[in-house]
């Protein structure tokens, strides 16, 4: 009974109210991206390949293209000490998600989307997380970042039953580009349904002024026979394929890399027509190096900061062929 | 069942004079003749079929089945024709299973790629046509998965992709040139052993007789195989097993009616008549068996299946070269068991011989053709399975009837009898093996 009153304000509060004060930070818009959102007549020349159809991201509850610049900074405020607070109820529940045309998932996720609102805040901010668990297994937010062993999120430190509650509270350290994901066992089940986010720590001194954005690759084994069938960064196959991402040449970009892939021991990132600076987990100022691709095996996650000098259309994708066919492909429509 | 109330009247001669009046039922009001006595056998045929369709109505609405299991049932689809030209990959996709199913994406070697459909939505056994542009290339192996709107992925392999036969008269008359080749043209090279089998003496007669039912039982084996293994690849909902049974229960009851009603000459050993009608029998057991090894081969040269080689039409043809030995056993019989009036096939003209000698290549020959056509270019592979049922059944009863006849011979199980026997099969093993 608890449940199920709970549960219909899921689709309205919960979601509604963290959701939208996530968009509220977007970055400006410079300028209208070049064409319409385009159909497969847009599509980067790849005669035949890809899916057919579209998603249809309205009933899904979610956009990749938005995830791709959705930063959550919860509610701000101070605490007595004068730290600044960063407050969140996220909330866990099943969900059916299109991760292709036509192709429905059974996901479970963070706040109705997969991957869950990239949680943002600044080295030394406290992060105070009222998580609730909506669906009929345990669930946990394990962070990976300094906390108390109590603040772990594994089974038996803040794993929430069915209907239950927990608040995490940690300060955010370091800075750099980390993630979250559920810890309940079957831990390759929980992780592979869906129960993952990016968790990212600015330093308190900041960063050069940039264009950010997030990319989580990810992975769906559609018919659970432990191979993927579809590939993507931010759930949907060729979502940045089919509408490309719009970019401005001279602008430096900084774009976040989570790698949760389920099943395949590695994926990776290729730019096109570009090099980036690399910095691992994101935890430097400085790059560690200057490449085109890097691989990446599970939970492993870099801050890639790369510059168009032209105008044009350039791919980027999983430089695990394989991959890349199956979904996790995209272009960058720069202008 | 109790008699009391369902058969009121009842009747059994030599037991007890014919009761008019019927006897109280137990449910019945005594006295009163039953109403189901006056009721029409068709009326009463017809009631337990009217509460099957009631019962039916009530599982389909009330599906206890699913408060059971809880679950729905596991989407299926079945490729069943691809069509390959170059560029371009055509397949014919039946939903086979218990559901409806959304064919919602393709994808080919591990690739998504783009298709069109007639239909996405397939209610249960509906079809659709799925086209994709994809530069496949000969004989290197495609791999096609098709998956559905809930995820779950068909796999369909072609090993051996090459452009499909087009059904045309260039084709037609290709496959049946082919069909000639490996049927009746080594049949008819296997009846040319006739004249040596009719001047032997009875003892290899009869070894010739036991060679012919050797081979029908290789027949029926070698039917079996191939039918269950063409079973394997029908559609879940063709039930490929269920098809092969009909195919050989139905063959062998058709056949065994057909040889009860002509028994009278069946068991006239020697007799020429006798000789041709078993003839016949055999030629008909064996043009089954081809056609559906027509059938079979047809439907795998057309899905690229097999490397249709020479090796494989030489092999074909010594196989069926033995069969036309089996046709030849039997007329053997008609000159040298008896050389009496009986024998008219002595008498007959030159002509009518020669005629009677090609309608049984034909019969036993020519099956092959159709086949090859049928499965060649327009049934899926699944049809084979029932092909191969009746052959298997008409063969096992051919066998049946050839050794019944040469045992009412009085023919005994000499070691020369079964080291024919056992030559048939081990010939039609080995030339088998060629083939395979």
């Amino acid at each position: 009974m608890r449940r199920r009153t709970f549960l219909a304000r899921l689709g309205a509060g919960a979601l509604g109210g963290v959701g939208t004060a996530a968009m509220a930070r977007k970055r400006p818009q410079a300028a209208a991206p070049a064409g319409p959102a385009g159909g497969d007549a847009h599509r980067g020349g790849h005669d035949g390949m890809g899916t057919v159809g579209r998603v249809d991201h309205a009933r899904n509850g979610f956009d990749p293209h938005r995830i791709l610049e959705d930063f959550d900074t919860g509610t701000v405020s101070r605490d007595r000490q004068g730290r600044v607070v960063h407050e969140y109820e996220i909330v866990t529940f099943p969900k059916d998600i299109e991760v292709a045309p036509g192709v429905v998932y059974p996901a479970w996720t963070y706040d109705g989307r997969v991957p869950g609102p990239t949680i943002r805040v600044t080295e030394g901010d406290r992060v105070r997380i009222r998580f609730v668990n909506g669906s009929a297994h345990p669930h946990t937010m394990h962070f990976h970042g300094f906390h108390a062993a109590g603040m772990d999120g594994v089974p038996g430190a803040g794993e929430v039953e069915p209907g239950a509650s927990f608040t995490y509270d940690f300060v955010a350290e370091p800075y750099g580009t980390h993630l979250y994901h559920c810890h309940s066992l079957p831990l390759r089940e929980h992780l592979a349904r869906g129960l993952y986010g990016a968790f990212i720590v600015d330093p308190a001194g900041g960063r050069p002024e940039a264009h950010e954005m997030v990319m989580v690759m990810n992975a769906f084994d559609t018919d659970f026979d432990g191979e993927n069938e579809v590939y993507a960064a931010n759930t949907v196959a060729f979502a940045y394929d089919v509408d490309p991402v719009p970019l401005h040449a001279g602008e430096l970009q900084r774009l976040h890399v989570v790698n949760v892939t389920e099943h395949d021991p590695l994926n990776s990132i290729h730019l096109h027509a570009t090099f980036f600076r690399l910095f691992r987990t994101g935890t430097s100022l400085e790059p560690h190096e200057v490449t085109d691709v890097v691989t990446m095996g599970q939970a492993e996650r870099h801050m890639l900061e790369f510059t168009y000098r032209e105008p044009g259309r350039y791919m980027f994708h999983a430089h695990q062929t394989e991959f890349s066919e199956l979904g996790w492909t995209g272009i960058f429509e720069v202008s | 069942m109790h008699g009391g109330d369902v058969h009121p009247v009842e009747q059994r001669d030599g037991e007890r004079p014919i009761e008019r009046r019927p006897r109280p039922g137990r449910l019945g009001r005594p006295g009163r003749p039953g109403r189901l006595a006056r009721a029409s056998p068709l009326a009463l045929a017809a009631t337990p079929l009217l509460a099957l369709v009631l019962v039916v109505a009530v599982l389909l609405v009330v599906d206890p089945v699913r408060a059971v299991t809880g679950t729905v049932p596991v989407e299926s689809l079945a490729v069943e024709r691809v069509v390959l030209e170059p560029g371009r990959i055509e397949l014919r996709v039946r939903n086979d299973g218990r559901t409806d199913v959304t064919l919602a994406q393709v994808q080919v070697n591990g690739a998504y790629w783009q298709h069109t459909t007639d239909e996405p939505r397939l209610g249960r056994l509906g079809g659709t046509r799925v086209v994709l542009d994809y530069p496949w290339e000969r004989g290197v192996p495609l791999r096609i998965a098709l998956v559905t709107g809930t995820g779950v992925v068909v796999d369909h392999e072609i090993d051996n992709p090459r452009e499909t036969l087009r059904p045309s008269g260039e084709t037609a008359r290709r496959l049946a040139v082919l069909g000639l080749l490996i049927a009746p043209v080594p049949i008819a090279i296997g009846l040319a052993w006739l004249p040596a089998v009719r001047r032997s003496r009875p003892a290899w007669f009869d070894a010739a007789m036991a060679f012919t039912v050797g081979l029908l039982a290789f027949l029926v084996v070698d039917s079996a195989a191939e039918g269950l293994d063409a079973a394997g690849e029908a559609p879940g909902v063709l039930d490929g097993v269920g098809l092969f049974a009909v195919g050989a229960l139905g063959s062998v009851a058709v056949l065994a009616a057909a040889g009860d009603a002509g028994r009278g000459t069946v068991r006239m050993p020697g007799h020429g008549d006798t000789a041709v009608r078993l003839a016949v029998l055999v030629a008909v057991g064996i043009g089954l068996h081809n056609f559906g090894e027509g059938l079979a081969v047809g439907a795998a040269i057309s899905t690229g299946e097999v490397a249709l080689g020479t090796a494989l039409v030489v092999a074909f043809t010594l196989h069926n070269a033995t069969e036309g030995l089996a046709i030849a056993g039997p007329l053997g019989g008609a000159a040298s068991a008896s050389p009496g009036p009986g024998v008219r096939g002595a008498r007959r003209s030159r002509a009518w011989v020669v005629g009677a000698l090609a309608g049984l290549i034909a019969i036993s020959g020519l099956p092959v053709v159709g086949g090859l056509w049928l499965g060649g270019l327009v049934l899926p592979a699944g049809w084979a399975a029932l092909a191969f049922g009746v052959a298997a059944g008409a063969v096992a009863q051919v066998a049946w009837a050839v050794a019944r006849w040469l045992h009412g011979r009085g023919a005994a199980l000499t070691p020369l009898n079964a080291g024919a026997f056992v030559a048939a099969v081990v010939a039609m093993y080995l030339t088998g093996v060629l083939a395979g």
